[in-house]
């Protein structure tokens, strides 16, 4: 592909009060081709949380865009990643999301690798008249160039160039403990998958995740099943809190570097969380401004593969591009380690109700991207308008909410709910761009 | 008396199944408030989700669930909802097609009380995207007799659960 200028795809000029992306960005097949390239394999990917992998020779498979991977618990109890590849004929070694296992056999000629990713065993070797060169190269699998750990959430890297992952998540950091702090012993992933995949371009789950705006039209029939459980009907073990009393509340958005960002919300009956009840012992562990800000809304993305939203109830999805029109999901629940059963409960049913592909709102998402992939396919029409909402609100540096953090967000903006912004898609796309135009360039992403 | 006890365990096994294909119509039917009435105010209704070592989630207030309502409220809702017209995954409504078979009693029935295992295969069409898939796997159905017969429990078991787009109480 012709390198496209970037300005092209997504014009950026914050001094005009512009913010624009290209339907291109999602349809066009070649973009999506060299974005698994220059985007997901030139910086950090979410890949799990360690609490998946407690034990010595535990291990769970996940992605990398196209690349498929396996982090393990070695037996030294270090967490690995691997890409999930037999050295001999390139087969997928394991096949289980996830288990335990001294060793990886290749289901096709039975070479074997245990948890440290060493090779353990080539199959009939003495007698497999193997030259010298055979044996002079190294048969254990690929590691990941680059795996680090952030509060139990493990983050890996194809290529070896990319910064500390601190710094690449910076001041997200403070959002990422707001969720893996929420309970004294660390948090986990409630058992039981939830994998659903959608035909339409991985950055509409992007926008999605951290977009108030679509909620009042897309959601109207989760707000009037709200609404007849204001008045004792429907299903009330859900405790979801009431919608109609959020619309005035106060709201804001901080964008950072490296294409993160968070929505926020002043979430009303914060009793309806199911960490209410214990909000003493969390006040006392991480401090008053911590605590209140656990009650909060908060949609946040860590570019460019993951997402934590703390609303209806406390959930981490990551996605993964299949093809520029497909998209493959993976939601957990994430719940405090060690949580009262009722407690957990709970927080079950609050996100089964809104957040499973079987509830009540995901799939009123879902279709909705279809739609606009299909839209977006269409000629005749170039700049999407969904990125100028509150671009007049937006404010470089810290604003008060900000400075209640101790942060200093690139930008940030302060208003109510019903403002809808759109401000905190732009640090994804204006990181996007950067890594692609580094990409067309030849230059390194970082 | 053995024999006498066997056609009784017939009765009963037909009319469970009577039921529980009565079910599969209403819902292909979109004849919601029929279908809301077979269950009892106090039902459970259960679609457990699968875990790594490829059992389901055994318990719902301790793990996952696709489904779970401790009473008919949570079918209400899903209801309320179809009918809104303003659910985008729910208008046009897709089209279901349910396929019951191999209803086998789980223990020997009781008069008033009887748990069924049954087959299903839900081939849906999205009138949306245009396209089909066809959702498959068993079902528990513990039967109650009241006036008539009722459905206390269901738990459903959904072999593919690698979901494309979405899916409804009506695509199981």
């Amino acid at each position: 592909m012709a390198p496209r200028d970037m300005r092209d795809l997504v014009d950026d000029r914050p001094e005009e009060g512009v913010f624009r992306v290209h339907r291109d960005v999602f349809a066009d097949p070649e973009l999506y081709e060299l974005e698994r390239k220059f985007v997901f394999e030139r910086t950090w990917n979410f890949l799990t949380i360690e609490s998946q992998v407690p034990k010595p020779n535990d291990f769970v498979t996940c992605w990398i865009a196209r690349t498929p991977v396996i982090v393990t618990r070695d037996p030294e109890n270090r967490v690995r990643a691997f890409l999930n590849v037999c050295r001999h004929k390139g087969a997928m070694i394991a096949a289980a999301e996830q288990g335990n296992t001294r060793y990886f056999v290749c289901p096709y000629h039975g070479w074997a690798y245990d948890c440290a990713g060493r090779n353990r065993d080539i199959k009939d070797r003495a007698a497999g008249a193997y030259p010298p060169s055979f044996d002079a190269e190294n048969h254990d699998l690929v590691a990941l160039p680059r795996i680090e750990s952030y509060k139990g959430l493990v983050f890996g890297s194809l290529s070896p160039d990319v910064p500390p992952l601190e710094e690449f998540l910076g001041e997200m950091k403070v959002f990422l403990d707001l969720a893996m702090e929420q309970g004294p012993n660390g948090m986990e992933f409630v058992p039981g998958r939830v994998a659903y995949t959608y035909r339409g371009n991985w950055k509409l789950q992007l926008d999605n995740g951290v977009d108030p705006y679509h909620l009042t039209s897309t959601h109207v029939s989760f707000i009037g099943i709200q609404a007849r459980r204001r008045q004792g009907e429907g299903n009330l073990d859900a405790r979801q809190f009431d919608w109609a009393k959020r619309a005035k509340r106060q709201s804001g958005v901080f964008c950072f570097p490296h294409g993160h960002s968070v929505f926020w919300t002043d979430q009303p009956e914060a009793e309806k969380r199911p960490i209410y009840p214990t909000i003493d012992e969390v006040r006392a562990r991480v401090g008053p401004v911590r605590a209140d800000w656990m009650l909060r809304a908060r949609n946040i993305q860590v570019f460019p593969n993951m997402q934590i939203a703390d609303a209806m109830t406390l959930m981490l999805r990551t996605f993964r591009p299949i093809a520029v029109d497909r998209t493959e999901m993976r939601s957990y629940c994430l719940a405090p380690i060690g949580e009262k059963p009722e407690l957990r409960a709970w927080r079950l049913r609050q996100f089964e109700d809104f957040f499973n592909p079987t509830g009540l709102a995901t799939p009123d998402d879902t279709v909705t991207y279809e739609d606009c992939q299909r839209g977006m396919s269409a000629d005749g029409f170039s700049w999407l308008q969904g990125y100028a909402r509150g671009i007049a609100g937006l404010a470089p540096g810290a604003n008060a909410p900000a400075q209640e953090l101790g942060l200093a967000p690139a930008a940030s903006a302060i208003g109510t709910f019903e403002t809808g912004p759109e401000t905190q898609f732009h640090p994804a796309y204006r990181e996007w761009r950067r890594l692609m135009a580094a990409g067309f360039a030849g230059r390194k992403a970082y | 008396m053995a024999r006498g006890r066997n056609i009784d365990e017939k009765d009963l096994l037909a009319a469970g199944t009577d039921l529980i294909e009565r079910e599969a119509v209403l819902v292909d039917e979109r004849r919601w408030d029929e279908w809301l009435a077979l269950f009892t105010p106090d039902c459970e209704y259960w679609m457990p989700a699968w875990k790594p070592d490829d059992t389901l989630t055994a318990d719902p207030s301790r793990e996952l669930s696709h489904f779970y309502y401790a009473s008919r409220a949570g079918l209400e809702d899903r209801i309320f909802r179809i009918r809104s017209n303003r659910s985008p995954a729910s208008t046009p409504l897709p089209r279901t097609t349910h396929v019951i078979t191999n209803a086998r009693a789980i223990e020997p029935p009781a008069p008033d009380r009887m748990r069924l295992r049954s087959n299903w295969v839900s081939h849906v069409f999205f009138p949306r995207s245009e396209l089909s898939h066809a959702f498959f796997g068993h079902v528990e159905h513990t039967l109650v007799l009241h006036d008539t017969w009722l459905i206390a429990k269901k738990r459903i078991v959904l072999q593919n659960d690698y979901i494309p787009t979405m899916l409804d109480i009506y695509c199981v």
